[in-house]
């Protein structure tokens, strides 16, 4: 099963994130597995400047911004397994 | 019972008074300045100047920059933070980039402007600036061995290079233009430019009843609702209910709500432009240079705007109501307790701790900074109660450089990123640093010369360069092969 990460230390941005990927993964019928990594150790795994981050199938595909339902489509889509 | 009574009003009072005056001419733009810098400005444009290799000439001013521009919640700082000390320029940058954004960011700079006067928020810039560079050059020499095992990566985190859009520019300059307007106080913008008086004869009665109901005492530097303030607040209340139906999901496309909030956004500030006069005929409401300008200001923000991307747009939007959504239920209930806390401390209590300039007052104006944690921004309506009650400027700029710098959460979070032995060399710098600050301020406000500034600032640099030579060598000799 699809991982999809969010990375983010819980603001609203890391929220409003995780509801727009739960909503393009039902929308797109793709079952994935949410996990929220809040420990700034394992974000800063990423490269990444800025949270809130968006990790599917162990590649960040967006960091520092709110994509929309349409982009995650894509790369739910585009995802390995 | 009453004396509760009496406490509730202090707060009650205190933050109708805040809401209506003068405050919302600064915080609107602020906080779409702040979303317009979070969505707009690309931070490779900036970061890219923090990546390892870089001169030091060129990263810590770069750090500042970071602090300044793309730092405005924790969500930027901490990550950038760490990234910048692990995967990039180093310690020094990102302790500069710590401590400058809590001070140098848009919000923070326009709040403590409006709030406690342009020559304070000037003050707190430039000595947060200076002492920022000073503090990361300082924790760099001291752990300039620990500094040298960086992580064996690129800087690819850094490499990325980016421009920034003509319209992003646009937008921010007629924003930063309508905030310029909205706050200064100069002629033009006070002129009064012409007006009319509505023939309304139940305004009179119905200012008295709005005094009646949040009492002040201008004496005490106070401020009562007035009509206008009334009508801001109503304003504001209405901007709440329609933001939230036509911004919390603006990132998948706007609405009607949309339109709304921003159509009333930008009519409370002309209302808040005009000035407001009760008379016996009825209420006079004057057109003045401001609203002309506020205006103005508008209109180009909006030509610019439309320039924009549509998900741009979009993000700018978002971001500024979210930082709205975040900071200003925070500022509300800071602002009640303040006006709440002020009628239960005697002046006599703050001007005996930190009436005058001295060390005694800086030292306790620095402590109470380290120990107690306001949320952001509520700094400086605490500040601002400090001074209506007697503080003296100089330990009230050493407050409020200490206390947003080293609040727990921030010590927590170098902690973690950097070690306890860095956060606690850290800690006692920008300890030492805001004092200094408060005391240099201090002697400022008192009417000392640039001349006897410069030698007290210069004195103060040689000291520590100073002490950082006797560390060194001290280091150098317990080094093996020495």
């Amino acid at each position: 099963m699809l991982t999809v990460k969010i990375l983010g230390s819980g603001c609203a941005n890391c929220r409003k994130l995780e509801a727009v990927a739960r909503e393009a993964a039902t929308a797109a019928g793709v079952q994935a597995e949410f996990v929220k990594v809040t420990a700034m150790q394992d974000i800063m795994a990423y490269d990444l400047l800025s949270t809130p981050g968006l990790v599917i199938g162990d590649k960040l595909v967006s960091s520092g911004r709110i994509p929309t339902q349409a982009e995650v489509r894509q790369w739910l889509a585009a995802a390995p397994g | 019972m009453d004396f509760a009574l009496h406490l509730l009003s202090g707060g009650a009072g205190n933050l109708a008074a805040y809401l209506a005056a003068h405050v919302l001419l600064c915080l609107l733009p602020a906080f779409f300045i702040a979303g317009a810098l979070a969505a707009l400005i690309p931070k490779p444009a900036i970061t890219r100047w923090l990546g390892r290799s870089t001169a030091v000439h060129v990263s810590y001013p770069a750090a500042a920059a970071a602090g300044s521009l793309l730092a405005v919640c924790s969500c930027t700082i901490v990550p950038l933070f760490a990234g910048i000390y692990r995967k990039g320029a180093g310690l020094g940058p990102a302790i500069t980039f710590l401590f400058f954004a809590p001070a140098g960011n848009i919000l923070a700079l326009a709040y403590t402007g409006s709030i406690l006067g342009a020559e304070f928020a000037l003050a707190r810039f430039v000595l947060c600036l200076l002492f920022g560079i000073g503090i990361g050059l300082l924790m760099a020499l001291l752990f300039a061995r620990d500094d040298q095992r960086h992580d064996a990566q690129t800087d690819v985190l850094f490499a990325t290079q980016a421009r920034i859009g003509p319209a992003a520019v646009g937008v921010l300059l007629a924003l930063v233009a309508l905030l310029i307007a909205g706050t200064l106080r100069l002629w033009p913008l006070t002129a009064t430019l012409g007006g009319v008086t509505l023939p309304l004869p139940w305004a009179e009665a119905w200012q008295a009843a709005l005094f009646r109901w949040v009492p002040f005492d201008a004496a005490k530097g106070e401020e009562g609702v007035s009509v206008q303030g009334a009508l801001l607040i109503a304003l504001l209340l209405l901007i709440g209910v329609s933001a939230w139906k036509g911004l919390e999901n603006i990132v998948e496309g706007g609405n009607r709500f949309t339109a709304l909030a921003l159509g009333l956004a930008a009519a409370t500030l002309l209302v808040a432009s005009l000035r407001f006069g009760v008379e016996s005929a009825g209420l006079r409401i004057e057109l003045t240079g401001r609203s002309v300008a506020v205006g103005l200001a508008l209109w180009a923000a909006l030509q610019q705007a439309r320039r924009l991307e549509l998900d741009d747009a979009r993000a700018w939007l978002w971001e500024s109501w979210r930082f709205s959504k975040q900071i200003f239920p925070l500022l509300v209930a800071g602002v009640f307790v303040v006006g709440v806390i002020r009628l239960l401390i005697q002046p006599e209590w703050i001007q005996t701790l930190a009436g005058r300039n001295d060390l005694q007052g800086n030292a306790v104006a620095v402590l109470f900074g380290v120990f107690m944690y306001f949320p952001t921004l509520v700094e400086v309506p605490v500040a601002r109660m400090f001074l209506d009650l007697g503080m003296h400027p100089g330990p009230l700029l050493a407050y409020l450089m200490a206390d947003p710098e080293l609040s727990l959460q921030s010590m927590l979070m170098v902690a973690a990123v950097i070690g306890r032995s860095k956060t606690f060399a850290y800690v006692g710098l920008v300890a030492l640093f805001s004092m200094v600050a408060g005391l240099l301020y201090g002697a400022w406000v008192d009417g000392i010369g640039w001349q006897a500034l410069s030698l007290g600032l210069a004195a103060f640099a040689a000291v520590l360069a100073v002490a950082l030579a006797w560390l060194n060598r001290r280091r150098l000799a317990a080094l093996p092969g020495h």
